[in-house]
């Protein structure tokens, strides 16, 4: 099996990788990397470990030799140099002393260095006679060796109590001795090499190797004896790391072999420990071979690949000669399995894992079943990758997803014999027994929900002006493909429950898409037959507006969960809008009822009512429904969050509002950036119906005391336009729309046209719209009527009488549209006047009240409430008490007293006058 | 607005009218008010007022302007090129006519307070603009007098005065009083200008300035409502908390009933002030400025429609005489 990963450049990338690792690594005690064994190589690396110790121990024992050198004439400086240059390689040498112990001729030289100097501090005389330079030498070595021997204080006491031990080494026993020892450690089994690891670990260290033991507990494969137990730390603490450092080969290694005991059943506890032995043993090498590649000095380099094959050789599924049968997969997979959720467990080690055993099973024929219950695996685990709910998928693993899904789809549709369920048992399941239908636990609709799901999320990830998001959006054809291969096979074998979440979905994919297709075809009905071949090919495809319907109606017809429905229903008003078929939105929408229950739904659903809303007001405002597209548009545009309202951005300002949490859970709302609706379309089309609303509206209305505001909007911008000390040519959509109702104000029709629909605005807003040229023509022809309504509003009172041509030549309207419009305010009593016939002709009847009257009608109301409060005082001057006015009003309105007041109300408004 | 008793009168130099009428034209404008000492001497119950200077225009960045101290120095200085130097009253320009107001009342007070003699002159450029010059000079009434003295200006310490806005200020009859020099000056004048020089006169336009007015008389009816409802809820404030008091009195005599008949003494007379406070009664003086100004519009408006009624039927008459 192993030849899967005899792949040279695979060895060469796998040896680096754990190379790294290990540097990353903080220095500590738990060194149990690479608990890979493959016995025959062990001599071979042997050499390596020598020559790693070597190294570094040379360089150290060299340097140690001139000290004394240095030391026995009495050179100071030259001690200190020396010193420095030795603490260096100490330092380098640490990972190795970390691990074999501080050796014995270091904390010699560093006792007798100290003990030397200290004899030579004490020596007054020899002080006196020392040169500058050395004295000065003197006290800077004695002070570093001070605080460099604090480190070491227990191995330079231990040492002091017996220096006969290492009484008289040189170099050569040295090394010897650095190898005894290691040998010894292995002799010694793991005790000893935990007390190593505990003498040589800092207390972090420290705490680690106890919270990895902890670990050990948790975990099964703790039910060792006690032998192996550091190189079960070694094993977890690998695991452990392996889960910071996503995906890195050997841990999955590590993985193999711990498995490998397990499945090999009649391997004896002896071997076992031999075993572990090599592996620790093994280790030490490794981490002695990485660590050469990182100092990348000596160009050992052959040594270093000769340790490589062995890493690679690793990953073992099976024993040797194992028949591969169906239970023994199974197994395998379940044990795999278990595994998963588990806090050492290696997620990417998992699926690597999966996939082979998928290859396993196809290359030893298993059948279509267990290929199908392992692939289900492989993408539940893949998406288990991210324990982050916030985080999204990387790239290679979602094209992973994809193309695990789709394989498993190609599985299904070739062998329809297959099951596949969630509510199939475990003991159930058939996997291999050919003569029945092989049943297989696992739900393929959750599946392609959550890639759903994950595609949202890396969309929502990604930023929208990157060409990355164009990558990904193309994967949407991928994703819609699956979706639509799920519901054709769904259509067969799923439930009604089920067709009706895959067509949720499937709605979800489309309702948003305008159908460009379909848009031309209705554009051009009867020519088909000139058309070319290619044309009529891209034609054939189903209309969407067809498929929404089906679908569309399948869900209301047949699913029972209102939010399906909801959704459905909100996506079809959507697409109609999209397509500008309003009357169906509408309909559709008031049918609904929608309106009125829509805040008790969840957010999403809320979002998604919201971007509908704005959709049917823009598809009104296409219509040249002003009045109806205002009032869509009007609750999302007047909360001035129609941001945050439609899901499209968190507003900056309520950042302090919310917490942290809050703000995760909003951004995962976020609808993503290819379904946004233009803010800035959306605030124009309603800005410019609220201007073709408010503006006659105001004229109508100017002296009129009581008027309301239909938008606030629109005014607040109107007074930010009043505000300008200087007035510019407009840049802005607003400061557009402003400078025209402001040119509509006066009824000049043609200058509102001009800053309505110019280069600019076509850039910005109209050209956005598919049809914008209908638009355009639409909304040409409302401002021309709306300007003739407010200028017969606001210049009616110069007028006797005006001809209905001239109107019409004014506002470049026919004459039955001004007729019709004059009518309409006649009839509606906004427009004193008549027409006459003959003459064609508007009459005014100047029956409005002029300036001076108005007011004067102000000021008598005014005078009568200011009468009513005077009465009132004169109550309490008749000793009436207070609120008997107010009880007992209409007894006291007949009083006698009333009449003669009466007539001093009289007399007050005429002098008034 | 009472006329003076007796026979005071003023009499106004012709110079000090046209300094007041170029004061205005140079530094006021719309709204803002122009201010200025008048200079004269009294003789016998006349008052002459024979030279004036004006106040400079308040500014944000002079706030430490120490007025007295100008005028003072001003007078001094005109002493010195043998001006009358005797204050008699100060100037103010309005603004259709809007002048009684709190600062009016009280520099017009301190005035009157040192020279008894002293009035204020009302210049209204609008009028003089549209053709006639409305000049006009008032004194605080004694009454009034008295009650700014008393600083008392709660509803009863009015009452008790018997004051009401009619009799808040009087006005002085003035004259300007031209030489003779000037006066034979004047008429030769008068010959050789033409009539289109007066065409201000005979202007039809109302509705400008009857609207202007009708909008301040109506501002100002919205004050008058409001000082109402405030003097309202005090009345209503003031009856309930009588009410209350005379229920605890009663209480406590029923109660000191019923210990004499038990042979206990009696309850300690407490302090009801201190147990029921009067609430602070509003000051009365804004409602009374606010009426005054209310006339004073009213006056306004009734004479200016009196006169445009008189233009209008000028113009039919002579309309039909054309036709």
């Amino acid at each position: 099996m192993s030849r899967f990963f005899t792949t040279g450049s695979d060895s060469e990338s796998e040896s680096s990788l754990s190379g790294e690792e290990l540097v990353t690594k903080p220095v500590g005690g738990n060194y149990g990397k690479q608990p890979l064994l493959l016995s025959e190589d062990e001599e071979d690396t042997k050499r390596v470990v020598r020559s790693a110790k070597d190294k570094r121990f040379e360089e150290l024992t060299n340097l140690i030799r001139t000290i004394r050198n240095a030391m026995k004439i009495r050179d100071v400086t030259k001690c200190l140099e020396e010193f420095e240059l030795l603490g260096k390689a100490y330092g380098k040498a640490k990972s190795i002393v970390d691990k074999e112990g501080v050796p014995r001729f270091y904390i010699r030289i560093l006792a007798d260095l100290e003990d030397y100097l200290n004899e030579l501090w004490e020596d007054k005389e020899g002080k006196k006679k020392m040169n500058k330079n050395n004295a000065k030498a003197l006290s800077t070595l004695r002070q570093k060796i001070r605080k460099y021997n604090r480190d070491f204080e227990s191995h330079i006491t231990s040492y002091k109590q017996n220096p006969e031990q290492s009484a008289d080494e040189d170099a050569e026993k040295n090394e010897e001795d650095s190898e005894g020892s290691s040998d010894e450690d292995e002799d010694e089994e793991g005790v000893s090499a935990a007390t190593f690891l505990k003498k040589k670990s800092d207390a972090p260290s420290g705490e680690s190797r106890k919270f990895l033991k902890k670990m050990d507990d948790e975990d099964e494969d703790s039910e060792d004896s006690e032998d192996d137990e550091d190189w079960d730390t070694g094993s977890t603490s690998s695991d452990s790391d392996s889960e910071e450092e996503e995906g890195k080969q050997t841990a999955l290694a590590s993985r193999f072999l711990k498995k490998a005991p397990t499945t090999d059943e009649d391997k004896k506890a002896a071997e076992k420990k031999r075993e572990d032995k090599a592996k620790k043993k093994h280790d030490r090498k490794s981490k002695r071979l990485d660590e050469e590649e990182e100092d990348n000095e000596g160009g050992e380099w052959e040594r270093v690949r000769g340790g490589v094959p062995l890493v690679k050789e690793k990953p073992k599924m099976f024993a040797k000669g194992t028949e591969i049968t169906h239970a023994v997969v199974i197994k395998k997979l379940n044990e795999i399995l278990q595994a998963r959720g588990k806090k050492g467990t290696d997620r990417a080690a998992q699926i690597e894992l999966l996939q082979l055993l998928v290859q396993i099973a196809a290359e030893n024929n298993l059948g279509e079943g267990v290929i199908v219950k392992i692939k289900f695996n492989i993408i539940a685990s893949l998406y288990d990758y991210n324990p982050n709910l916030a985080t999204y998928m990387k790239p290679e693993m979602w094209g992973k997803c994809l193309d695990c899904i789709n394989e498993l789809m190609d599985i299904l549709f070739a062998n329809p014999n297959i099951f596949v369920g969630e509510n199939i048992l475990e003991e159930s399941e058939n996997l291999h027994n050919t003569d029945q239908p092989l049943r297989v636990r696992g739900c393929i609709l959750t599946l392609v929900e959550r890639m759903d799901e994950e595609f949202t999320k890396i969309m929502q990830n990604t930023d929208p002006h990157s060409q990355e998001y164009v990558e990904h959006l193309k994967d949407e054809a991928q994703v819609c493909a699956i979706i639509e291969r799920v519901q054709r096979y769904l259509e067969e074998k799923g439930t009604t429950e089920e067709v009706c979440r895959i067509y949720l979905l499937r709605i979800l994919h489309t309702y948003y898409k305008f159908d460009y297709k379909a848009h031309q075809r209705q554009l051009t009905p009867p020519e088909g037959s000139s058309k070319s071949e290619q044309d009529q090919a891209e034609n054939e495809g189903e209309d969407s507006a067809v498929l929404m319907e089906r679908l569309c109606k399948y869900i209301y017809a047949k699913d029972r969960t209102d939010r399906i429905r909801t959704c459905a229903i909100l996506c079809h008003i959507y697409h109609h809008a999209l397509h500008s078929r309003w009357y169906q939105a509408r309909d559709l929408m008031l049918m609904s009822h929608l309106q009125d229950n829509i805040q008790h739904a969840d957010p999403p659903v809320q979002i998604l009512y919201n971007r509908t809303m704005v959709q049917l007001g823009i598809c009104a405002f296409r219509q040249g429904l002003t009045k109806d597209a205002h009032n869509a548009l009007l609750d999302i545009q007047s909360s001035g969050r129609a941001k945050e309202l439609l899901g499209q951005g968190l507003l900056l300002r309520s950042l302090q509002e919310r917490n942290q949490e809050q703000e995760k859970v909003e951004r995962r709302r976020q609808v993503p950036f290819h379904l946004h609706i233009n803010l800035e379309l959306l605030e124009c089309v309603y800005l410019v119906s609220a201007m073709l609303l408010e503006i006659p509206y105001m004229a109508a209305h100017e002296s009129d005391a009581r008027r309301r505001m239909i938008s606030k909007q629109f005014h607040h911008q109107l007074r930010v336009g009043e505000r300008q000390p200087l007035l510019g040519p407009p840049e802005s959509m607003r400061e557009h729309v402003v400078a025209a109702s402001k040119a509509m104000k006066m009824g000049d029709w043609k200058t509102c046209h001009s800053f309505i629909i110019n280069e600019k605005m076509n850039g910005k807003v109209w050209d956005l719209f598919p049809e914008a040229d209908k638009v355009r023509t639409m909304l040409v022809r409302k401002i021309q009527e709306e300007s003739l309504r407010t200028y017969l509003f606001t210049y009616s009172s110069v007028y006797d009488s005006i001809s209905m041509e001239t109107l019409s030549d004014m506002f470049e309207l026919d004459l039955p549209t001004v007729h019709s419009i004059i009518s309409k305010m006649i009839i509606n009593e906004e427009l004193m006047a008549s027409l006459d016939q003959p003459t064609q002709t508007v009459v005014m009847h100047r029956t409005e009240p002029t300036a001076q009257q108005n007011l004067a009608l102000q000021l008598a109301e005014k005078l009568g409430s200011l009468v009513e409060n005077n009465e009132r005082v004169f109550d309490h001057k008749q000793g009436t008490y207070g609120g008997y006015f107010r009880d007992q009003k209409d007894g006291y309105r007949k009083n006698e007293g009333y009449m003669r007041r009466g007539g001093y109300r009289q007399q007050q408004s005429q002098t008034a006058y | 607005m009472q006329n003076v008793e007796g026979d005071f009168r003023g009499e106004i130099w012709p110079s000090v009218v046209l300094k007041i009428i170029k004061h205005y034209q140079e530094e006021g404008q719309g709204t803002e008010v122009v201010q200025g000492v008048l200079l004269g001497l009294v003789v016998e119950d006349r008052l002459e007022i024979t030279n004036c200077f004006p106040f400079p225009q308040h500014t944000e960045d002079d706030a430490d302007f120490d007025e007295v101290q100008y005028q003072m120095e001003m007078m001094r200085s005109l002493r010195h090129v043998n001006i009358d130097h005797l204050h008699v009253g100060w100037y103010q320009s309005t603004y259709y006519g809007s002048f009684v107001t709190r600062a009016l009342l009280d520099s017009q007070f301190s005035y009157q307070h040192a020279i008894e003699e002293s009035v204020v002159l009302i210049y209204d450029p609008i009028k003089t603009a549209e053709g006639s010059l409305s000049l006009k000079a008032y004194r605080l009434t004694p009454k009034l007098m008295e009650v700014c003295k008393e600083k008392d200006f709660s509803p009863e310490a009015l009452k008790k005065a018997n004051i009401t806005f009619e009799y808040m200020f009087e006005e002085v009859p003035i004259v300007i009083k031209n030489s003779h020099l000037i006066n034979v000056l004047m008429w030769e004048l008068e010959k050789k200008s033409a009539v289109a020089d007066k065409h201000e006169l005979l202007s039809l336009a109302s509705s400008n300035h009857l609207g202007k007015n009708l909008q301040l008389l109506m501002d100002r009816v919205d004050e008058m409502s409001q000082d109402i409802v405030k003097y309202n809820t005090y009345m209503r404030n003031t009856s309930k908390q009588q009410q209350q008091k005379h229920q605890y009195q009663q209480r406590r005599q029923q109660e000191n009933m019923q210990r004499q008949s038990r042979g206990e003494p009696p309850l300690p007379e407490e302090d009801l002030s201190k147990l029921f406070k009067p609430p602070q009664p509003p000051a009365r003086m804004d409602s009374l400025l606010i009426a005054g100004q209310i006339n004073t519009y009213c006056q306004n408006i009734k004479e200016f429609t009196a006169q445009n009624l008189g233009k209008l039927f000028m113009a039919q008459a002579l309309q039909e005489y054309n036709n």
